[in-house]
């Protein structure tokens, strides 16, 4: 037998002589049975079978070293090598050995438990041999680490290491143990103690320092054992990925690509390396190769039992799928990633986020709300995070939340223009002013970013612009938004179009759009402009450029002839003109669009009724109402108005059918409430069915909440507000008040064009008793509104009453009955030309009853003329009697004068008469003296004082009293009014009329109530009781026939303005552009907006 | 072309100032702004100061309209009681008093030449024109009433005419009501020509251009002035801007422009050029009832001047060039 020393050999000594049969290592038998067959029969020692079987493992021929090791272990080996212990535990432990890597190895469950019994049988039995044999206590170390019985693993070796302090692989297996329990210092000192022992150990050793070291941070050093582990294998798999990671992670290209290199070297090296794969398909998925992704992530999957390697796994996989919009199966990917992390975002987050996204896009928003929910556990401060659960809390309703997060974001980074732009959205229906601001500073942000701004952003900010009444801004962002195009042309004054002669009238002319194109203008529209082009003519009506307006909806609906709106606003501006048929015209064609439209249907039952066509204007309202399951305010409103004209409407009041419209009408107003409880139509509704019940303080505090409410925007003018506590005022008696709100209403709201307000306000200083105001408020009612006749009946009632008042005082000057008489002639005349005009059909009144009051007025004038006389006879009288008076006081002054003069004389003479006397009595004395005799005169008596200083005294000016009895009289009358409707709503008659300002019935009244009591003469008796008579029934029949059923329809509550607030159209207001996500709720709150703005025009 | 604010009178009359017109100048005095005021009274002032020259009264209920003679000698206010009252403009002389009940009086102007003084008769859906040496009435021009009214049509959409304008040869007339529409006649023919349509709001004032009589403006409830031509009866353009109603319209004498007076208290130049309001003026606080180029003539009165008048009872005067 040659020797040939290159080739290892082992020799097999043969029984029973001294030769050995050699066994070259390198050309062992494909079939193991020969040689199992020689070293049976030799009986060789069984040292030489672990080295064979060895060698078979080496080369790869698993089978055969199972089936020597097998052989080597059975019970015939047991017995006869019963004393040799070592080799048949060392035969055991491999066995236990191999089955513990194909159980740790194994995917399937169940054959991964098959192996790990084997193997733990095999330990067993050779515990059984010697139980205090260290290598079978590494052994099962080793298998129990590798079933996860982590604490039982370190038992194993804790034995081990306790009789043989250096046992090496018990040292690395007790490495390996602290290394699970994320004890990394523990570990590396047990990898770092193992080298020291044995410096010769296989390189794996220096990787486990190198794991060491790198989950403690210590990069260079991770590395410096990855570099070493490489020297000594240079085709160490999981150094090389290690140093890639590492690379990877170092996040610059040339890490990038050194890692990717490494990467590459370790998957051709060995193919099966999950983590390797798991880069590799995080790489290519960056670059955009998703075939390639799946294909490594799927083999990562296949070989990796790895919890977070597998979770990596799954994650590329669902971002593969996800970044191809295959939301299902990303989603479910996701969920497995999640899985495999045992549901602890803590360890692997990207997963919840991942299907955070996914589920967002399924509409499985709850889900999608607790996902990124996990990962703000982890990154509370993650801004992705907090603008994508703000835009889901919005979703799902809960604002406060939505806003919490979108502010925290934009906090954590001011520059994110996207958080922004959320929060924005998130505020227009709350907060306008932040809203505004938030935008603003998106906007500002992307500029500075040298982003372009989203048409979006401008246009809300151009819209909340619009809402606040800043139209220059708002015409700013709105021509910012849509750039270049046709509409351009209206901007600068180059070209224009003004010249194209564009009406509402001509709307279905599309010639002017074809002859644009000829000329060489484009009059494209691009979607994605409509709205804020629809928005620009909104408001560009606003600031009455109506034919602009006009041309930009007519251009939408050229380009677009499904666009509703478009029709409605361009019919709502015919209606602004008043043309109705046109109006009626373009609210068909917006239902030929969609007949079920709540917007055009709402508005057709408006034109309907200003057409006064009842009947189908309820049935237009109801179909408005049933075209959105009763669910749109504005329908609902509608017909609760309508309800409310209908119970005002009737001329004859038929008390219980009114009765029955005014309960429906507050019941339709109080669904509005539960719907929406801040709606101000509805509220204001409710107010005026109080008001009409006679609850005024109710009424009013009402009334006065929603005109509080109503002030601040533009989208929401309230007129009506005013008007109905003005009324409230009038009917409590406050007529100051009353007066200053509708003078405030007038100038606020109408420019002091509305007459039917001036009619109220006539009638409040009618009932003040504020004679020359009421007229003068008449006439510029008049003056504004020259066809309506019942101003000036009402004129001359004024006239009349006033003139009738001033006869009856007790007192009065020429002057004032100078007045009466211009008065009563203005009132003849009045009621004259009424009459005549009667004649022609163009008032309703009847001639008769104008006839009487001509009469009255007439005779009034004749009254008031001998008054007149009277009155200047009884000056003339005065001014004799004053010239008399005065005469006198001058003859009496004269006299007064003359006689200070002549006592002045006296007294001088007097004080001369003393000093003469006392010189005589002195001389006298003198004389006495000499002639002893006395001689005394009487005292003299002093008047101090004139006695006739005040003379004769001026006629003194008597002060006129007012007429305070007939003043209390009206009180009465009216206070009678309102008790009488509170104590019956049957009675309501009266106190609606009181209420209508249907000021002729009631000045009529009132007169008559006058007439009745105070008889003005003998001779005015019989005029005024035919007076007296007829008017009761003219009120009730003929006097308001014509003037009064426009006003009744406005009633106290101004109705009619109600009337204006339906009027007044689908008003879509500047419609807010969403984004995507946003828009099904956006719709939502379309609508809403689109609510308010109809009812604030 | 632009305004410039002169002069202005507050309080000029003791309530609002509804009507304005210039008195054309004569040999002996340039031309003289003539208004009228709900305080009943009629005044005269002299430009540029804007002195008062005479208070006229004698008028009840407000006086709404006043015209005045080519000639600048004689003048005519009327009120809501329906009478107008001609007078000398320098003596104060009563010429005549006109009324033809049961017509009311709104919108007065003399023909050009001064033998007719043209009366929007309201309800009586008619112009009243009134011969001016005999001052009797010589024609009532019809506007045709709709043929069924409506028994639900109440009062405002009823015929009724409110406002009257020459066109500047004289041929022509045209009448305003307030349903919007506007009455072309044939004033020789005393016949009507046509109906011009654009407006559905009442139209209170009426203008021709005195440069090309086929075009007429007109001012509208609706806010808009519309520019019609007259004779083609087709409208050549509407210009908005008023946020209110358009009270008064009228053209300056080189034609290039026009003025308007609103509800909305502010005074608008228009360049009929660009079809666009070029300016704004916002002096009055009330509504701009009336506004009036002064007519060029006089002795040294070439520049141009603008009057307005308003609620809040002040008048104004502007410089326009």
């Amino acid at each position: 037998m040659n020797l040939t020393p290159a080739m290892a050999s082992v020799y097999i000594p043969v029984q029973n002589s001294e030769e050995e049969v050699r066994v070259v290592l390198d050309q062992l038998p494909r079939d193991a049975s020969d040689i199992l067959d020689i070293l049976k029969a030799e009986q060789a020692p069984l040292d030489l079978w672990l080295i064979i079987a060895r060698e078979y493992f080496k080369q790869g021929k698993i089978e055969q070293f199972r089936q020597i090791l097998e052989e080597g272990s059975s019970s015939d080996i047991d017995e006869y090598y019963a004393d040799v212990k070592y080799e048949r535990i060392a035969i055991l432990n491999a066995l236990g050995a191999y089955y513990s890597y194909l159980g740790k190895t194994e995917t399937k469950h169940k054959e991964k438990e098959e192996y790990f019994i084997l193997a733990t049988q095999y330990y067993n039995k050779a515990s059984r041999i010697d139980m205090h044999e260290p290598t079978t206590w590494v052994g099962k170390g080793q298998l129990l680490l590798a079933k996860g019985e982590i604490d039982n693993a370190l038992q194993a070796f804790t034995i081990v290491l306790g009789n043989a302090p250096d046992n090496v692989p018990a040292l690395l297996g007790q490495a390996s143990v602290e290394f699970s329990r994320g004890r990394f210092s523990e570990s590396l000192q047990l990898y770092k103690r193992a080298l020291q022992v044995y410096p010769g150990c296989p390189a794996a050793v220096r990787l486990g320092i190198g794991v060491c070291r790198y989950k403690l941070g210590q990069l260079d050093k991770a590395r410096q054992a990855f570099d070493r582990v490489l020297q000594l294998d240079p085709d160490n798999v999981e150094a090389l990925v290690a140093l890639g990671i590492m690379d990877l992670q170092a996040n610059d290209s040339v890490g990038m690509r050194k890692g990717m290199e490494r990467m590459q070297q370790a998957f051709e090296i060995y193919p099966y390396c999950a983590a390797a794969l798991n880069y590799l398909a995080n790489h290519f998925f960056f670059t955009g190769q998703h075939f390639l992704v799946e294909q490594l992530t799927e083999t990562a999957l296949a070989v990796s039992t790895h919890g977070p390697t597998k979770s990596h796994s799954f994650y590329n996989l669902a971002r593969s799928y996800h970044s191809k919009g295959d939301y299902e199966k990303a989603g479910m990917y996701y969920m497995a990633a999640i899985k495999e992390t045992n549901n602890n975002p803590q360890e692997f987050v990207f997963p919840y986020f991942g299907l955070g996204q996914v589920q967002l896009k399924l509409g499985e928003l709850k889900g999608s709300v607790s996902n990124f929910e996990r990962v703000l556990e982890v990154y509370p401060d993650n801004c992705e995070t907090l603008k994508a659960l703000g835009h889901l809390y919005t979703q799902l309703g809960k604002t406060d939340k939505a806003l919490e997060y979108m502010r925290k974001a934009t906090k954590l980074d001011p520059r994110d223009a996207q958080a922004f732009i959320g929060l924005g959205e998130l505020l227009i229906s709350s907060d306008t002013g932040a809203a505004l601001d938030a935008f603003k500073m998106a906007r500002t942000l992307m500029k500075k970013g040298g982003q372009e701004v989203p048409i979006e952003v401008l246009n809300d900010i151009g819209a909340l612009h619009f809402e606040k009444e800043d139209f220059e801004s708002a015409l700013d962002n709105f021509q910012e938004a849509l750039g270049d195009g046709i509409w351009m042309s209206f901007f600068d004054d180059k070209e224009n179009l003004k010249q194209t002669g564009v009406s509402v009238l001509g709307y279905k002319d599309a010639g002017i759009f074809h002859r644009l194109i000829e000329s060489g203008h484009s009059v494209d529209v691009p979607w994605n402009k409509v709205t804020t082009l629809f928005n620009l003519a909104r408001l560009l009506e606003q600031l009455h450029k109506t034919e602009t307006a006009t041309f930009l909806y007519r251009l939408i609906l050229f380009k677009y002839p499904g666009y509703i709106d478009a029709y409605l606003r361009l019919a709502a501006s015919a209606k602004a003109q008043n043309n109705l048929p046109l109006a009626i015209e373009l609210v068909n064609e917006a239902l030929k669009v969609d007949d079920k439209n709540p917007n055009a249907l709402s508005l057709l039952g408006e034109l309907e009724l200003k057409n006064d066509d009842w009947v189908k204007a309820k049935e237009t309202f109801r179909a408005a109402n049933d075209a959105t399951d009763g669910k749109d305010s504005y329908a609902i409103l509608s017909l609760g108005n309508w309800n409310y004209f209908a119970a005002m409407r009737n001329e004859k009041r038929n008390p219980k059918l009114e009765a029955t419209h005014l309960e429906k009408a507050k019941e339709l107003y109080t669904k509005v409430l539960t719907q929406h409880n801040s709606n101000l139509y509805a509220a204001n509704g409710s107010g005026i069915i109080l008001a009409e019940k006679g609850q005024f303080d109710i009424a009013k505090d009402l009334f006065t909440q929603v005109q509080e409410a109503a002030s601040g925007s533009v989208f929401l003018q309230m007129p009506d507000v005013w008007v109905n506590l003005a009324h409230v005022y009038f009917a409590q008696g406050n007529f100051a008040l009353a007066v200053k709100m509708y003078q405030n209403c007038l100038r606020k709201f109408f420019y002091n064009t509305d007459s039917q307000i001036l009619l109220y306000l006539a009638r409040t200083h009618y009932e003040a008793e504020h004679w020359q105001e009421c007229k003068k408020t008449l006439l510029r009612a008049i003056h504004l509104t020259p066809s309506n006749y019942t101003f000036r009946f009402d004129l001359g009632a004024v006239m009349q009453k006033s003139s009738s008042s001033t006869l009856q005082k007790k007192k009065r000057t020429a002057d004032e009955v100078r007045q009466t008489v211009t008065e009563a002639e203005n009132a003849v005349r009045v009621f004259s030309q009424l009459s005549a005009a009667s004649d022609l059909h163009v008032h309703g009144f009847d001639g008769k009853k104008i006839q009487t009051h001509v009469q009255y007025c007439t005779h009034l004038l004749e009254g008031a003329k001998v008054h007149r006389e009277a009155a200047e006879r009884e000056e003339l009288q005065n001014r004799q009697r004053l010239e008399v008076a005065r005469q006198a006081a001058l003859a009496e002054e004269a006299r007064r004068k003359a006689e200070e003069h002549r006592k002045h004389q006296l007294e001088k003479r007097k004080q001369e008469d003393e000093l003469r006397r006392l010189k005589q009595e002195e001389e006298k004395i003198q004389r006495i003296k000499e002639q002893w005799k006395s001689n005394t005169h009487g005292s003299h008596k002093r008047k101090d004082r004139a006695e006739d200083e005040e003379g004769d005294g001026r006629p003194s000016e008597r002060k006129r009293k007012k007429g305070g009895k007939r003043k209390r009289k009206d009180k009465s009358s009216r206070a009678r009014h309102y008790e009488d409707d509170e104590e019956e709503v049957g009675t309501m008659d009266d106190h609606n009329e009181v209420e209508d300002g249907d000021a002729n019935t009631n000045y009529n009244r009132e007169e008559e109530n006058q007439e009745a009591e105070e008889p003005v003469d003998d001779d005015a008796h019989d005029l005024l009781a035919a007076a007296g008579l007829e008017d009761p029934d003219a009120d009730d029949d003929e006097v308001q026939v014509p003037a009064s059923v426009a006003r009744r329809r406005r009633a106290l509550s101004s109705s009619d303005e109600e009337g204006k607030m339906m009027e007044s159209q689908p008003n879509p207001s500047p419609q807010k552009e969403n984004s995507p996500e946003r828009q099904e709720e956006s719709n939502v709150e379309e609508e809403e907006d689109a609510d308010l703005d109809e009812e604030a025009n | 072309m632009k305004l410039a604010g002169l002069k202005s009178i507050e309080n000029a009359h003791e309530d609002s100032v509804w009507a304005a017109t210039w008195v054309p100048a004569t040999e002996d005095r340039p031309a003289l702004l003539l208004t009228g005021s709900l305080d009943e009274t009629v005044k005269l002032w002299r430009a540029d100061e804007l002195d008062l020259v005479r208070t006229n009264t004698g008028h009840s209920l407000g006086v709404a309209a006043v015209a005045a003679h080519p000639s600048g000698i004689i003048a005519a206010s009327s009120s809501l009681d329906s009478f107008v009252r001609v007078f000398d403009v320098d003596t104060n002389a009563t010429i005549a008093v006109l009324e033809a009940p049961p017509s009311e009086v709104w919108g007065m102007q003399f023909e050009p030449k001064g033998t007719i003084l043209a009366v929007a008769g309201g309800s009586s859906a008619s112009v009243k024109l009134w011969d001016t040496a005999s001052w009797r009435l010589v024609s009532t021009l019809s506007i045709p009433r709709p043929e069924a009214p409506k028994p639900s049509d109440k009062t405002s959409s009823k015929k009724f005419v409110l406002s009257v304008a020459w066109s500047p040869n004289g041929k022509r007339l045209a009448c305003g009501s307030m349903d919007g529409t506007i009455c072309v006649f044939d004033v020789e023919r005393s016949k009507l020509l046509h109906q011009l349509e654009g407006h559905n709001m009442p139209v209170r004032s009426l203008v021709f251009s005195p440069v090309d009589p086929r075009i007429l403006f007109s001012g509208s409830d609706d806010g808009h002035v519309n520019m019609h031509d007259a004779e083609g009866k087709t409208l050549l353009g509407s210009m908005s801007g008023h946020t209110s109603w358009v009270l008064s319209v009228d053209a300056s004498p080189d034609g290039g422009a026009i003025a308007t007076g609103s509800s909305d208290r502010t005074v608008r130049l228009w360049d009929l050029k660009m079809r666009a309001a070029i300016q704004t003026m916002s002096n009055h606080n009330d509504q701009v009832w009336s506004v009036a180029f002064r007519p060029p003539g006089g002795t040294g009165v070439r520049a141009g001047r603008l009057a307005s008048v308003s609620d809040d009872k002040s008048v104004s005067l502007y410089d326009y060039s």
